[in-house]
């Protein structure tokens, strides 16, 4: 008997889930380059924006290489429904935008990606959404923090790149005593460290760019409808309308409809493609780059040039436990480490052969950068401190390379340090 | 018995009262996954499709969230 999807074990699911033949049985989705779609009849394309027929109208609302894209990420996380956007950030501006207004608050994480930290510190303070910035790994602070304009609680399963850990039991039960969903960055976890839908994320965003793409060829992102929430509360009166006519897709029908429909920020269909691509082969790198990352860390860890390392999976991490209760005893492909001072952090840097120094993570290749003069050079000090990041600090996305060459080339590298 | 569907007459063979379900079946219904029921008006939850039934004359509409209107 054929096996429903759901049932599919995780790396069968990421090559099968969400899939359906192409044209002549291809086993590709097609890249449908192509900016709209023609109907035979006004009356199909009436039906079509009436919502009683299915049909793609305008590649800004969606194509069928998206789609393709959408469905499969929505089976790989166990959603109900997936939007893909643009970039990582279109995707977190959109979904963002499709729950909270103006005067409502967010309650954030304080350790996130420099970008979704401007966008909720700069940006969205200007239009009237104010965001309160508590420790992820202070539960009482996170409880406290929560008031009547509360709208949407936000974390990254791991933050980039404070490397720390937050227990999403504690967001998800904070989140459910509140009538609050829980919007969930999983992009430097990944779906291969946990589907953090079921670990109580109602919403989850990737920057595919990352490792889901694998390679570093394109960007995009997603936004993963975990069904999960309620939208019928008098704390989302701006969802009553599509509550009314969609029930537990209102979210996906408010930011495809209005929010997604309106800011513009679609994927191309290329690029979903791409990252289509690198959905099939996102286990055996995820497998790599944690193997690697671990023996880097350990490498790193005993160095006597090395005044500290942060990666979850050394056992004295402070994050260990809860990352090895929610990530199965993986613990990703990024790492921080620290050196004397910034002068050395540079030295090192620029003494690294095959390592790259750019800001990215996720690559086939092993990445570094300086987040204190680049990513973060705008935070103020206090800022820094908070995320963590200091002058000493250098991030490593590891590779998937022989291990044997990139402890080589650290090794090399931190004789200058 | 005789239906209204998505505002098109339409002919099931059955007489007794069927199923959302089953309705979603013996018309072919696209993306049944992602599909939205009104019956005779009303919005049906999801976890009503089995239990909930059309007869001779109702009006049932499928309803897709991913289109460009509202």
């Amino acid at each position: 008997m054929a096996k429903t999807e759901s049932s599919l074990r995780f790396d069968t699911r990421l090559i099968h889930g969400g899939t359906s033949p192409g044209p002549s049985g291809a086993t590709k989705s097609p890249i449908v380059q192509a900016s709209a779609f023609a109907y035979d009849t006004a009356e199909e394309l009436e039906d079509i924006f009436k919502g009683r027929a299915i049909g793609q109208v305008y590649t800004r609302i969606g194509n069928p290489t998206l789609e393709s894209l959408e469905k499969r990420l929505a089976a790989i996380e166990g959603g109900i429904a997936a939007i893909a956007t643009s970039s990582g950030m279109a995707a977190i501006t959109t979904a963002v935008m499709a729950i909270v207004r103006s005067g409502d608050e967010i309650l954030s994480s304080a350790s996130l990606f420099g970008g979704t930290y401007s966008l909720f510190h700069d940006t969205l303070a200007n239009y009237g959404i104010s965001t309160r910035f508590v420790d992820p790994t202070d539960a009482d602070a996170l409880r406290g923090a929560v008031n009547e304009n509360t709208r949407l609680i936000f974390v990254e399963t791991i933050g980039n790149p404070k490397m720390d850990v937050p227990d999403l039991a504690i967001f998800s039960a904070i989140a459910r005593e509140n009538g609050i969903p829980l919007m969930v960055d999983a992009t430097v976890s990944t779906p291969y460290l946990a589907r953090v839908g079921e670990l109580g994320a109602d919403i989850i965003v990737h920057s595919t760019s990352k490792y889901i793409n694998g390679t570093a060829n394109s960007i995009g992102g997603a936004i993963i409808d975990c069904g999960s929430f309620n939208w019928q509360s008098d704390k989302f009166p701006h969802f009553d309308q599509f509550y009314r006519k969609y029930r537990n897709f209102a979210l996906t029908a408010r930011t495809r409809k209005l929010i997604h429909k309106d800011f513009g920020a679609c994927a191309a269909p290329l690029n979903a493609f791409l990252n289509c691509e690198g959905l099939d082969t996102l286990s055996l790198r995820m497998e790599r780059h944690c193997s690697n990352a671990m023996r880097v860390a350990q490498f790193l860890d005993a160095h006597e040039k090395v005044s500290w390392v942060n990666y979850p999976g050394l056992p004295d991490s402070p994050y260990f436990e809860v990352a090895n209760r929610q990530f199965g005893g993986r613990f990703g492909g990024l790492l921080t480490f620290g050196v004397a001072d910034k002068a050395s952090a540079f030295r090192v840097i620029n003494a690294l052969s095959l390592a790259k120094n750019l800001a990215n993570i996720g690559d086939t290749k092993t990445l570094v950068i300086h987040p204190a003069s680049t990513i973060c050079a705008d935070y103020t000090p206090e800022v820094k401190a908070l995320m963590g990041v200091g002058e000493e600090l250098i991030r490593v996305s590891v590779g998937i390379e022989d291990i044997e060459d990139i402890i080589e080339d650290f090794a090399a590298a931190l004789e200058q340090a | 018995m005789n239906l209204t569907v998505n505002g098109k007459p339409a002919t099931i063979a059955d007489e007794n009262p069927v199923s959302i379900t089953d309705l979603l079946e013996k018309l072919q219904v696209e993306q049944r996954e992602y599909v939205t029921v009104e019956l005779n008006g009303d919005i049906l939850d999801r976890g009503d499709f089995e239990g909930a039934t059309v007869k001779d004359g109702d009006t049932v509409e499928f309803l897709y969230f991913m289109g460009g209107g509202r």
